[in-house]
């Protein structure tokens, strides 16, 4: 019996299995964050237009639609209308704010110049609020209460009728 | 009636598989002749009865025969009948039954051509092969069993998935990426038979290339048909995104492409033998891995099926099968003596063992890419994707160094060269390499990954090409021009087989390489609302929107945008992309339109037709170089074929063999011959002089 491969053979082997059989019954569209009813994680991120940094003590004071997104995403470019629309109906009452992860900037731009762009879109450099705020994957959306607690998120392409749904719970709760 | 049928029929392939393992390995270790016949005679009755029930289950689909489970399921009344036929594997019963056909034509084929040929072998690879058969038939007889009987049958069902119905690449993408899967069940029965008796004689060497290239053939053309079909269906422009289950299909390909190479060296050096068994077992585990990742519902991913109950079942043998192959590696490796050392540097060996690690290591990174999700929530609780970039980062490095690699490692000879000679055979292909770089930067290459794409695939293309056609250019120059020798130098070619084959496939990779840097990072788009009679400028392209048209069919509803080309006043056609209306889907599911040209894609994509507003949303894509790709995997496969299709006298060529073994017995056992292995393997490849192979 060569040991050195048994043990590097179950070295890989043993933990793949483990990890494969906790992961069952994994919900793998409906994420339940642990952030649900917590204070958002803090950031301060640049504007991908200009030299601007917007921080999330910046937005409290009012309800907040934070979309994590990014150019390479297809749902995301189809979501792009609906969030547009929506802060054009409620970006009174309600801030709405773009993190774009993994991208580049000139794709960002060249993206928001053709499909318009209604409020912030954000810069997040190594991923590190995506990673804080514990994103699975790309579009997914926090919804925020006047005092920068996480009230839902949504993961996957937001339609109207879910933006729209959202925005009132959150409307009502201020 | 064909529920019970079906039924007993999965029963009785279950019964047989499993009384075919037992007797494979008491041959295997009794020698006794009576159990290998026994154990044979039960790898063709399971095939026999697997391949019945699958066209038990296309009659009940064309009927249909609503009182058999999945036909309720998956089958509806007013779908077209290729449709009825597709739908065995559209839905998770009846893709792991359609999963049992192929199995079987495998285990029928490969016992058929084993037979004799590899007599300490064959035993324990019909073991092997068969165990992994009684798993299948058990899943089908039970926690996936698509015969199970509806007591009501409904009067109609809602037919497969939509994007199923959605083109005609569907009927052959999950076919081919089967034969490419389920296939490498037979090296792995062979690899580990190689470990049980001890022995990995040349002749079972190239039974285990010969079976691992006929899938690999299979897997490349099902992953790019996928692509291909994702390209001409989903409408977002593109062919690959990264998602676990695509992954899981470029597994396997990467560790059967290691291992094919790697197979090599054992043949000239008798080197990397413990390695190459590894990946080809390694192969295996992954085609299990990647089905397990499509049917748990572990994985969020587009090509999952429903959340099922056949998950923990699949774990259990996904362990068993790792298990297995590490106890049996850590047992028996010891018994396979490496015959040498590699020879420097500057020899063909050490390039083919660089390439290996290269391709490994995008095997992990890739594993790693699509695990990581499980293992940031398992370890911290937090969800997170890694995502396109991740991948496409780490992976574009590693491709662009395979692919220089792919021009490094032929220059060289086996068993090293002087360094002198070395340099003379590396700086002579630069010249390839300038030239593509050269016309890449006129036609407007500026990314630093693609200026080194297009030197190193200049670069590979001017040695492969150069190699393919040595023997030819060889007989030219003694032979003189003339019609004579041009027909022998062009016999040259062909007589070789293994050779030619595999140069010609690395020209296809050379070209699917370059086709994929060229069209992912040139690519222009547009997205645009039309009125009826406006038009949008696309590069060189006017697409005018003439109107729209509405067609009816049994299954669905068809709504066309559709838009005239013309490309400097020229007229070139009209581009009709649609939206399909599915009676059982709310969502309505689009269908690009392609203009194809050797240079570029005209790609129009409707995202929104307003039949009453006379609107069209449309998304327009110039894509270059994307037919090359289908081209490059044309080639690839056509190099496949040739390399692996059987030679007249292999069996002469093979006995006169005065060449030693290259990879000398290891275990002493009593029925081991140099008789035996000098004898013809399975399909044998063509090449094949004095025991040993050229390649690439």
């Amino acid at each position: 019996m060569n040991k050195r491969v048994l043990l590097v053979g179950l070295a890989i082997v043993v933990p793949l299995i483990v990890l494969f059989a906790v992961s069952f019954g994994r919900e793998t569209t409906k994420v339940r964050s642990p952030l649900l009813g917590r204070d958002a994680p803090p950031f301060e991120l640049k504007v991908v237009d200009d030299e601007r940094l917007v921080s999330l003590d910046q937005l409290k004071g009012k309800p907040a639609v934070v979309n994590f997104w990014a150019t390479w995403c297809k749902p995301c470019q189809d979501e792009h209308r609906v969030l547009y629309q929506g802060a054009r109906l409620y970006g009174e009452r309600v801030q709405f704010v773009g993190i774009v992860y993994e991208d580049d900037t000139t794709k960002i731009l060249d993206f928001l110049n053709r499909h318009g762009s209604g409020y912030p879109t954000l810069l997040d450099r190594g991923g590190k609020t995506a990673i804080a705020y514990g994103v699975y994957g790309v579009p997914e959306t926090f919804f925020l209460d006047a005092e920068g607690r996480v009230v839902e998120k949504f993961m996957g392409p937001l339609s109207p009728d879910h933006l729209r749904m959202n925005v009132q719970r959150l409307l009502e709760g201020s | 009636m064909i529920s019970s049928l079906g039924t007993a029929m999965v029963l009785a392939a279950l019964a047989i598989s499993a009384l075919g393992t037992v007797t494979a390995f008491a041959a295997a270790r009794t020698r006794s002749r009576q159990a290998l016949d026994w154990a044979r005679r039960s790898a063709y009755a399971f095939a026999g009865l697997m391949i019945a029930a699958n066209v038990l289950m296309i009659i009940a689909l064309l009927l249909p025969d609503f009182s058999v489970g999945y036909v309720a399921q998956v089958g509806s009344r007013h779908v077209p009948r290729w449709v009825q036929v597709v739908s065995l594997w559209s839905s998770l019963e009846g893709s792991i039954l359609f999963w049992g056909a192929v199995l079987g034509g495998y285990v029928a084929l490969s016992v058929y051509r084993m037979r004799g040929r590899h007599p300490d072998a064959e035993p324990w690879a019909l073991g092997v092969i068969l165990a992994c058969s009684v798993f299948f038939s058990f899943l089908i007889a039970g926690p996936a069993d698509p015969f199970h009987a509806v007591p009501n049958p409904p009067p109609d069902g809602p037919g497969p998935n939509p994007l199923l119905q959605n083109h005609l690449l569907m009927v052959v993408h999950p076919p081919l990426l089967y034969l490419g899967y389920v296939g490498m069940v037979v090296p792995f029965g062979l690899a580990a038979a190689a470990l049980f008796s001890g022995k990995l004689g040349p002749a079972l060497l190239r039974s285990i290339r010969t079976w691992l290239l006929v899938p690999w053939i299979f897997l490349t053309l099902g992953i790019v048909m996928g692509g291909w079909w994702a390209y001409e269906v989903l409408g977002w422009g593109g062919y690959w995104a990264w998602d676990p289950v695509e992954n899981a299909s470029l597994l396997p390909w990467l560790t059967a492409t290691a291992a094919m190479h790697s197979v090599m060296v054992i043949e000239r050096k008798g080197l990397l033998k413990g390695w190459t068994l590894t990946l080809v077992l390694s192969t295996f585990l992954l085609t299990i891995l990647g089905t397990f990742m499509t049917r748990s519902g572990v994985f969020n991913s587009v090509h999952s099926f429903t959340q099922s109950d056949i998950g923990p079942t699949f774990l259990v043998f996904l362990a068993a099968c790792l298990v297995f192959s590490v106890l049996l590696l850590a047992a028996r490796i010891g018994k396979l003596q490496p015959e040498g050392t590699i020879a420097g540097a500057a020899s063909r060996e050490a390039m083919f063992f660089v390439n290996n690690l290269i391709l490994v290591l995008i095997t992990l990174t890739v594993l790693l890419g699509t695990v990581f999700p499980l293992l940031a929530e398992a370890v911290r609780g937090v969800q997170i994707s890694v995502g396109e970039p991740y991948f496409n980062r780490m992976s574009v490095p590693l491709g662009v160094a395979l692919l220089f690699l792919m021009g490094i490692g032929p220059a060289l000879p086996w068993g090293g060269t002087t360094p002198e000679k070395a340099r003379r055979a590396l700086t002579r292909p630069i010249a390839g390499g300038l030239t593509l770089l050269t016309l890449g930067l006129i036609l407007g290459a500026r990314s630093p990954w693609m200026i080194a794409t297009l030197f190193a695939g200049g670069y590979a293309f001017q040695v492969t090409f150069g190699e393919m056609l040595l023997p030819a250019l060889t007989r030219l120059r003694k032979g003189g021009v003339s019609g004579a020798s041009i027909a022998t130098s062009l016999g040259a070619l062909l007589k070789n087989r293994r050779r030619f084959g595999a140069y010609l496939a690395h020209l296809g990779v050379v070209l699917v390489i370059v086709a994929i840097a060229v069209s992912s990072t040139a690519r222009v788009s547009q997205e645009v609302t039309l009125r009826e009679g406006q038009s949008v400028v696309v590069e060189d392209y006017q697409l005018t929107f003439r109107g729209i048209e509405t067609r009816d069919e049994p299954h669905r509803q068809s709504v066309l945008a559709n838009l005239d080309v013309s490309r400097n006043g020229r007229a070139l056609g009209t581009l009709s992309p649609r939206l399909n209306y599915y009676f059982i889907m709310r969502e309505p599911i689009g269908t690009p339109a392609v203009r194809t040209t050797l240079k570029e894609d005209l790609y129009a994509s409707a995202m929104s037709i307003d039949t009453e507003q006379k609107l069209v949303g449309v998304r327009v894509f110039v894509n270059p170089m994307v037919v090359w790709l289908w081209i490059g995997t044309a080639i690839i496969a056509l190099g496949g074929f040739i390399a692996v299709w059987p030679r007249r006298g292999a069996a002469t060529a093979d006995a006169r063999s005065t060449r030693p073994a290259t990879t000398a017995p290891i275990a002493t056992t009593p029925i081991a011959t140099a008789r035996h292995e000098a004898q013809p393997s399975g399909p044998s490849d063509g090449g094949a002089t004095g025991g040993a192979v050229e390649g690439a």
